[in-house]
């Protein structure tokens, strides 16, 4: 134990998951709200639907509260590196709010053109979310010890997993910005929904390579 | 779908064309492009709308100005609230009418009736507005010269002098004096009133301008350069007091009388708002009619029809055409003769599962003679959005939402129907999981009235740690090293799980397609590969034989190897290799259910901490704000994740699902069909 009480470490896991985060989810909301603002510029009866697509890149910043909040007063008893990995999982992986936010700024502006995009639009503006929910994932794994007394879950490794799937996470603002594209080719051609997806899945590929190596980490089979 | 032609004689069309589009079942087909084809064009020529498609538009464009008098008049109608959250369906009208001649004298002379009893009213409405008009402007002017108490007769251009009253802007005032002085010899004369704020929110100051006549152009000039405004007062006589008094009068005359013939019109507009609304539907649907001959092609003495027809529909149709024509026509049906992309695709599912055709055409309908997946979605959807929601509460307020949407709003909507059912459903599956997991407001019971679900019977498990029957002395089961003790584990193993199984679905669905239309190796290059996998690990966990696993993955890489080397050279076949992670990505991404689940009754547990800490800490008052907190709360909560889980639900589908079997991109079939709101046939 590195420091008397577990929670001192914790804190700061805590103050990871929030901060982070909140900066990306800020950032994320504030490039959906720019576009949102145009959009009510031109027709004040969609601040609805920009309400609703602002709304998306902001999930990564209640991420990183719940987590904040998990830490601080629920899995107190939980192994003081588990609590700091948690928290750098769900705040690393909460900067894919900034794709989230470029992709919802796109979506909102086709629904804009074009109501009946809405569906289409939403579900690509939701893909960057990925990250953030793997995130959350490894967070809660560490959290409530499914992994038992493994090393990797337990010791300082527990912070190894949580920059894997952390940094893995900032693969969303790649996948946001080529879901702004998809959802750019939808508004033109609804057929090009399919294809648009499987480009926009792609980026999406090294995130679960960062969750994979973070299970493996926190299963500690090396050790 | 068939392909169906009739040739039918010119005085029968117009009856045939009536029938189908009422029947509402055949798409029809533009001729025109055919007639390019000169084989084509020696035997039709193009034909153009119906005749009576002039006297349609007119009528439509008078009956269009009348509603819009009648919708400038009704004002907000009341319960406007209450009409929006519980619409009332418009009574339907009969109508027999069987032709568009009918129609169009029946339009006529409806028309003319309403003309009769408005026209004269809505003549002097729209005199009296302007009138209004008018005189509101004069007033605002005048308001401005109410500091100059003159009889404003004496404020004209006499035989010698010059007179302007106007506005001036403030800051030019003194530098228009001067300018005007030195540009007269002294001879002119500039009084001021008080400054004022004009509408547009600019200080002026009025102004009259005296000077002698020869001076006008100059000292004109010089007034418009410093941003004069004159002011017409020329036929006015006594002070501006007096005048405003006047026009106020005359304001409040007019006023009157405009209410009165508003209320006139109001009657009015109840007695014919539904026969115009009737009619408008009428003249929109014999338009359609019209319209529709420019998609046929003619010989001198008869029609030819093309159009695509679902094949159970074709006996009806062609019934319909015999009959209409009464035996002047000829029907032919025959297999569909063009590129696929073309021929437009219906979806025909069983009434409860209809209303989830939305999400399969949010995706794309599928292409043709390609499976139609809206059946395959509503377990995986319903399921999915239960697990990710979970909470009991939540789904109850879900189901109620949803019924409402469905039962009152999808009165007149049927998106709102559809999306009213799914809803529901999804609500009930929400309640179901919420039992399963003990969800009610996230830990409500426990934080507020200490009872904990967990240590009791009456949840299975518990999302956030251990319950009754899945905890540390009961293992679910052991993996491995890993014994599955706790819900997290226990829910990610069965999001795995499910996920494998879906997947399943969808590769056992996309492999049969396959086989069906492009053979075994197909089939077993795409989908099989993965079945195999699938059934190895499958074979290998029940046996506990770790060679078969292992065995199994190392077939599946050298076959995806073999794989890319026969699409594309040695290049693919080392991307082949990473096939592999595509398809654990695809598993792995369903382990988002257990993400999801966790966030809802997370979220749910923080609100209830926070309004805990609140109720605790805050004196007298505090059980207000605590209440507060716990509203706005789990109302945010509900929103936030009944929305991610419908929509992370859907990217289970569209992503992970149809990207083993399905690909869509058909055409819809959109039938020639009357659009009937207010009016009814039969």
């Amino acid at each position: 134990m590195v420091f008397d009480n577990p929670l001192l470490l914790g804190a700061i896991g805590a103050g990871l998951a929030v901060g982070i985060a909140g900066f990306g989810s800020g950032v994320g909301a504030g490039i959906a709200g720019a576009s949102g603002a145009g959009v009510i510029a031109e027709d004040p009866s969609k601040f609805g639907t920009a309400i609703v697509f602002q709304a998306l890149p902001q999930t990564q910043g209640l991420y990183g509260f719940l987590v904040a909040i998990l830490i601080l007063f629920v899995f107190k008893n939980a192994p003081e590196w588990a609590m700091v990995g948690a928290g750098v999982a769900t705040g690393l992986a909460g900067l894919s709010a900034i794709g989230q936010g470029i992709a919802s700024s796109a979506g909102l502006g086709a629904v804009a053109e074009d109501e009946k995009i809405f569906g289409k639009a939403m579900v690509f503006s939701v893909l960057p979310e990925t990250q953030a929910i793997y995130g959350l994932l490894v967070a809660i794994l560490l959290l409530v010890g499914v992994f038992g007394n493994s090393l990797g879950a337990t010791t300082i490794a527990a912070l190894g997993a949580g920059l894997a799937v952390g940094f893995a996470g900032l693969s969303g603002i790649g996948q946001g910005i080529t879901a702004a594209g998809a959802i750019g080719a939808t508004a033109r051609d609804p057929d090009a929904m399919g294809k648009g997806l499987v480009l926009a899945v792609m980026p999406e590929t090294f995130a679960i390579f960062g969750l994979l190596i973070a299970i493996l980490i926190m299963l500690g089979i090396m050790f | 779908m068939k392909k169906l032609r009739a040739v039918v004689l010119d005085e029968k069309m117009d009856k045939v064309v009536r029938e189908l589009h009422e029947e509402g079942l055949i798409e029809l087909c533009d001729l025109a492009s055919k007639l390019e084809d000169s084989e084509w064009a020696g035997l039709l020529s193009p034909s153009s709308p119906a005749p009576y498609i002039r006297d349609v538009s007119a009528l439509l464009i008078k009956t269009n100005r009348f509603l819009d008098l009648f919708d400038s008049v009704k004002g907000e109608e009341k319960g406007g609230l209450k009409e929006l959250l519980n619409p009332t369906l418009p009574p339907k009208e009969k109508v027999n009418f069987s032709s568009a001649d009918e129609v169009i004298s029946y339009g006529r002379s409806l028309l003319e009736e309403v003309e009769g009893e408005v026209k004269e009213l809505a003549d002097r409405l729209n005199h009296l507005e302007n009138k209004i008009n008018n005189l509101q402007q004069l007033k605002r002017y005048l308001e401005y010269l109410k500091d100059f108490q003159v009889d404003l007769e004496h404020l004209k251009s006499g035989p010698y002098t010059y007179v302007a009253v106007g506005l001036i802007p403030e800051d030019k005032i003194a530098q228009l004096k001067e300018k005007l002085s030195s540009i007269t010899d002294n001879l002119s004369e500039v009084v001021e009133g008080k400054p004022v704020v004009t509408t547009e929110n600019e200080r002026k100051v009025p102004v009259v301008v005296v000077t002698l006549k020869e001076y006008r152009d100059k000292v004109g000039g010089e007034l418009r350069r410093s941003g004069f405004e004159r002011i017409e007062i020329s036929n006015l006589k006594g002070t501006p007091g007096e005048n405003l008094e006047r026009i106020e009068r005359e304001i409040r005359e007019c006023e009157k009388e405009r209410e009165n013939i508003l209320s006139k019109l109001r009657e009015l507009a109840k007695k014919w708002y539904r026969k115009l609304l009737v009619l408008h539907e009428l003249l929109e649907i014999e338009k359609e009619r019209a319209e529709s001959y420019t998609y046929y092609g003619r010989t001198e003495r008869t029609y030819m029809l093309e159009g695509w027809v679902p094949e159970k529909y074709v006996d009806r149709v062609k019934n319909t055409i015999e009959r209409a024509s009464e035996g002047c026509g000829v029907v032919e049906v025959k297999e569909p003769d063009e590129p696929e992309e073309k021929i437009p695709v219906m979806l025909d599912n069983p009434k409860p599962v209809k209303p989830f055709e939305m999400l399969t055409e949010m995706f794309a309908p599928p292409k043709y003679n390609e499976i139609d997946p809206t059946l395959l979605i509503v377990p995986g959807f319903l399921i999915f959005y239960g697990i990710m929601l979970t909470d009991a509460v939540y789904g109850l307020l879900l189901t109620l939402i949803g019924l409402f949407v469905w039962k009152k709003l999808g009165k007149v909507s049927e998106g709102a129907r559809n999306i009213g059912y799914i809803l529901t459903l999804a609500g009930i599956a929400t309640v179901i999981a919420g039992i399963v997991t003990g969800g009610y407001l996230g830990d409500f019971l426990k934080e507020f009235l200490g009872f904990d679900i967990y240590k009791t019977p009456f949840a299975l498990v518990n999302p956030l740690g251990e319950s009754f029957y899945i905890n540390e002395v009961r293992p679910l089961l052991k993996l491995g090293s890993i014994s599955v003790d706790n819900g997290p584990i226990a829910i990610l193993l069965f999001s795995i799980l499910v996920g494998i199984l879906h997947l399943f679905i969808g590769l056992v669905v996309g492999f049969k397609e396959n086989l069906e239309k492009k053979g075994f190796k197909e089939a077993f290059l795409n989908q099989g590969i993965w079945l195999l996998l699938i059934i190895g690990l499958a074979l290998g966990l029940v046996t506990n034989i770790p060679y078969i696993i292992l065995a199994t993955v190392v077939l599946v890489v050298l076959l995806c190897i073999v794989r890319g080397y026969m699409k594309g050279g040695i290049l693919d076949a080392m991307l082949g290799v990473m096939d592999i992670t595509g398809f654990l990505g695809n598993v792995l991404s369903y382990a988002r259910l257990l993400a999801l689940c966790l966030a809802t009754g997370g979220l749910a547990m923080a609100v209830n901490i926070m309004a805990k800490l609140i109720g605790d800490s805050v004196p007298v008052i505090g059980i207000l704000l605590a209440l507060i907190v716990l509203l706005i709360g789990h109302t945010f909560n509900f929103v936030m994740n009944g929305l991610g889980a419908f929509i992370h639900s859907l990217r289970l589908h569209y992503v992970e699902f149809f990207g083993q079997f399905y690909e869509g991109g058909g055409k819809k079939f959109q039938p020639f069909k009357a659009r009937r709101e207010y009016t009814t046939v039969n």
